[in-house]
């Protein structure tokens, strides 16, 4: 019989075990898309945890969404090609709606000057002037025929204001505001609160279909709270619903006509006022709260990992196996090196990873997706674990976009790779990403592809693939061998249809000491930008005394080198933007790299 | 029964003597001291730069150049014109060693205070340094360590940043510097350390204070630090006495929260303009180290109102 004492450790090592796993599982249970309204705990907020980041399309929501497009279409076919107040205008209202649209200041942005493509423009509301508004009119004036009409330009995320005198059937005022958006009108107010109601998202939050009047806020002036998409310029408002004594606040997008995500908050009586609730504050929080400070975990398809988002080497997976064998300690994206021919030196080593507290230069804007893989035929082969990063003004000039992905494939295969989406500071510039990719087991030995013989590697060393390479006649160029197990590395050589043209890699191996630190833990930015041969990093490692890495605990470093390019039909690491509706969407061109790895059979 | 009595009344004098202690504490405190305008700027051109042969109208120093690492010296072909063309630009060797600098403060002798701040990554910048306040020489232009502040025992890769405003007292040659080292996304951990420039020494220091950029001010009749931070728009203000130490606790001034096209800046720099408004630049800044042409600045300006003993938003 074990003492009495034991046995109550045990019952209170147990507990503890039971309250950490407990809350790990509340976190991970909170940060998928089950919302419920609470408080504060353990410096984790509950209501960040429960927000949704919405991934509903744009332009294809709802059916009524649908009809709202169409008009949209059928406005950008017109010479004129603006939405009309679509509220109850009496006759006064129409016609200073129509004598501004006939006035040239009022409408010079309905067209992008270069394309003459339209731009998607809306009168949101025609008022009767009030004598504040007519401080820069220079022309005579009757103030009780006067109107002030505004239009927004959903291209450009500004607002045109006109004044216009009825009574003398003329424009007598107009200007324009940059970046501001005007008042919605009562029929876009209602279209928003129609998105909010019907998203599930909204109804999961509250427990219940939603109505019009559920949105209405005794105590606002609307039933909207003012909201920004400063991200996307986009036109946001926020329908709340107030339940048990909070506010759910609905972001949605006007001009994608979308939910952009929700997120309980207290609703204050005294003291000062809450932020307000924005795009990127939604975001950020909620990709902070559940993926920098958490780890998640995933199971899927035999395969087994955690992965988070770290301070400055990206989207992290560790503790990898696929059906029950161990396959990675970790694997992440350490630096992204920057360099542009046309200047020596002038380029940027840029860090990826959480959007607060971290040495990112490019941060996450949405959490890590999981999707499936799918063949030709569409046959599901495996899933992708992917994440974003994304400077704020992208895609215009010397602003970054990069998606990592890692690939897990049915059969076994997986594959690490990344992705530039543009745009930078030029078209003359080189993007080398480096990861490290840490193998598990401690007996692994390192070869190469000779001549169609295995050639092993002695010690600590890097290689780079170029035009002479020898491959396998699978293609493969390296294997790790791990008893009678291990994978092959095929590098990138254009084979992936993922738009990749070939990664030039370098490829480096060295030996893991679990006594110094070389990678293990977060990284602070291994290299300059602008080195262009294989001093990328990980070469300090290696340097000067190469350490024998047979029968070895290893690291792969791997390096691709992609040059971007903006030539049209040949475009690489690049992105533009495009008119859509007259919105601006953005084109993409990723140029993407990585090694396969295949399972030694 | 005399021992009780006895007792009794020299208790009863401690008594006295502690009310009268606290009485003139009282007197003493409530008597607040009220201090005349100044302009608060006394800064005096380096005497380095002509003997660099750069003439003083027309040049000005710069930490911010995209692509040039350090302090450099620039000659502008307008007097007073920064954004004019650059006639010429030098940097003394020594300008480099902190890596790439942030702010640049003039004192009344001319010496120049600067310190690190990482920019895009930490190459250069070692998060060991980022809490080194370094002294350009008014004479020779030569740049040497000034004073190490001391190091947080949080220090942490999350957190790049380190020293990251600067503000001078005039009156008492005081330097107030803020510093986040250390501070953690749950643990706000920075300073901000009063140090006589004259001796190197800190003479006060107020802990866990994410500031920012600093400005001083005697709008309100009395000498104040006013600061944001780096957790919120907030703007605060802290009292100064006659010898540049903090006085009292920090009061929210006012909250730069949902101005601008963000709506949520934080402070990189205070300064009064000749109406005595408060002119705030602000940016971006959320602890990571996005590039700086995504922070674009704005700036607030904030008048006193005396009728409501408050600083309301002009523009």
């Amino acid at each position: 019989m074990k003492p009495k004492r034991n046995s109550n450790l045990c019952y209170t090592t147990m507990f503890m075990k039971f309250i950490v796993f407990g809350f790990a599982l509340f976190a991970l249970a909170a940060c998928n898309n089950n919302t419920t309204s609470t408080g504060n705990t353990n410096g984790y907020d509950k209501d960040v945890l429960a927000s949704i980041i919405s991934n509903a399309d744009s332009l294809n929501t709802f059916p009524f969404v649908t009809n709202r497009v169409d008009e949209i279409k059928k406005a950008l076919q017109q010479p004129k090609p603006v939405l009309l107040c679509a509220d109850s205008l009496n006759d006064n209202q129409k016609q200073a709606q129509q004598i501004a649209l006939q006035d040239s200041t009022f409408t010079k942005y309905l067209f992008d000057g270069a394309t003459k493509q339209p731009y998607r423009n809306e009168i949101f509301g025609v008022y009767p002037a009030r004598e504040s508004d007519a401080t820069g009119v220079k022309v005579a004036y009757n103030l009780p025929t006067t109107y002030r009409v505004e239009m927004y330009n959903y291209a450009l995320n500004n607002t045109a204001i006109a004044l216009v005198d009825v009574q003398q059937q003329k424009t007598v005022h107009r200007f324009f505001q940059n970046q501001m958006q005007p008042d919605v009108s009562a029929s876009l107010t209602k279209l928003a609160i129609q998105i909010a109601a019907e998203s599930p998202e909204v109804q999961q939050a509250l427990g219940f279909k939603p109505t019009e009047k559920d949105a209405l806020m005794a105590s606002t002036k609307t039933s909207l709270n003012r909201s920004r998409c400063e991200r996307s310029k986009h036109l946001c408002v926020a329908p709340t619903f107030v339940k048990d004594g909070k506010a759910l606040w609905a972001i949605v997008d006007l001009t994608d006509y979308k939910l952009v995500g929700i997120r309980w908050t207290n609703v204050g009586t005294t003291g000062k006022a809450a932020p307000m609730l924005t795009e990127k504050k939604l975001q950020d929080d909620k990709i902070t709260s559940c993926f920098c400070e958490v780890e998640q975990a995933l199971q899927k398809n035999g395969w087994n990992m955690k992965y988070m988002l770290t301070s400055s080497d990206g989207l992290r997976i560790t503790d990898v196996s696929f059906n029950n064998t161990k396959i990675l300690r970790s694997a992440k994206l350490v630096d992204w090196h920057v360099s542009y021919s046309g200047t020596d030196g002038f380029g940027y080593s840029d860090a990826v990873g959480c959007p607060y507290f971290s040495q990112a230069a490019v941060v996450a804007w949405e959490p890590p997706k999981v999707v499936k893989l799918t063949d030709d035929a569409n046959k599901e082969i495996g899933f992708v674990l992917e994440q974003t990063f994304r400077s704020e003004g992208w895609p215009t000039p010397c602003n970054y976009n990069y998606r990592q992905r890692y690939e897990f494939y049915n059969d076994g295969r997986f594959r690490v790779a990344a992705a530039s989406i543009g745009r930078g500071c030029g078209n003359d510039g080189t993007y080398r990403p480096v990861f490290r990719i840490a193998f598990e087991g401690n007996q692994n030995n390192f070869y190469e592809q000779q001549n169609n013989t295995w050639s092993l590697w002695q010690k600590e060393r890097w290689q780079l693939q170029s035009a002479t390479t020898n491959y396998s006649t699978e293609g493969y160029q390296y294997k790790l061998q791990k008893g009678n197990g291990g994978f092959y590395v095929t590098p990138g050589k254009g084979q992936f249809n993922d738009g990749g043209k070939g990664d030039n890699a370098y490829l480096y191996v060295t030996k893991f000491d679990a006594q110094k630190d070389e990678g293990e833990s977060d990284l602070v930015t291994i290299g300059p930008c602008c080195n262009t041969d294989y001093k990328q990093g990980p070469e300090k490692f290696i340097e000067p005394n190469a350490e024998s890495i047979e029968n070895s605990s290893l690291i792969l470093w791997y390096v691709g080198q992609m040059k971007n390019n903006n030539t049209k039909g040949q475009e690489y690491c690049w992105a533009e933007s495009v008119l859509e509706n007259g919105v601006y969407t953005t084109k993409v061109y990723p140029c993407f790299c990585g090694p396969m790895f295949t399972p030694v059979k | 029964m005399k021992y009780l009595i006895r007792n009794k009344i020299k208790n009863q004098k401690s008594k006295i003597k502690i009310i009268f202690c606290f009485f003139v504490l009282a007197l003493h405190s409530c008597k607040e001291e009220t201090v005349d305008y100044q302009a608060n700027n006394c800064k005096r051109n380096p005497s380095f730069m002509q003997s660099f042969g750069y003439n003083p109208s027309f040049s000005y120093l710069t930490t911010s150049d995209e692509k040039v690492m350090g302090l450099v010296l620039r000659e502008s072909t307008q007097a007073g014109n920064p954004n004019a063309p650059v006639a010429k630009q030098m940097q003394h060797p020594s300008w480099l060693t902190g890596g790439w600098l942030a702010p640049i403060l003039i004192a009344s002798n001319g010496d120049i205070f600067t310190s690190p701040a990482p920019f895009i990554n930490i190459l250069n910048n070692p998060i060991s340094n980022n809490n080194t306040i370094y002294k350009v020489d008014s004479k020779t232009g030569v740049m040497k360590e000034f004073l190490k502040l001391p190091s947080s025992d949080s220090i942490n890769t999350d957190n790049p940043f380190g020293i990251i405003g600067m503000a001078l007292l005039c009156e008492t040659n005081t330097l107030y510097v803020s510093s986040l080292a250390g501070s953690k996304r749950h643990n706000e951990n920075g300073h901000i350390y009063a140090i006589d420039i004259a001796t190197g020494k800190i003479i006060d220091q107020l802990t866990n204070t994410d500031a920012m950029g600093m400005g001083i001010s005697y709008v309100t009749g009395k000498r104040k630090l006013y600061f944001g931070t780096g957790r919120s728009s907030d703007v605060f203000d802290i009292t100064l006495d006659k010898n540049g130490k903090f006085s009292g606790k920090p009061s929210l001034a006012f909250t730069l929260q949902d101005l601008g096209i963000r709506g949520d800046d934080k402070v990189r720099k205070i300064r009064t303009d000749n109406k005595d408004n408060l002119v705030v630049n602000a940016m971006e800044f959320n602890y990571n180290l996005i590039a700086p042409r995504e922070k674009q600045e704005a700036v607030y300006t904030f008048s006193y109102d005396d009728e409501v003993k408050k600083w309301v938003f002009v523009k």
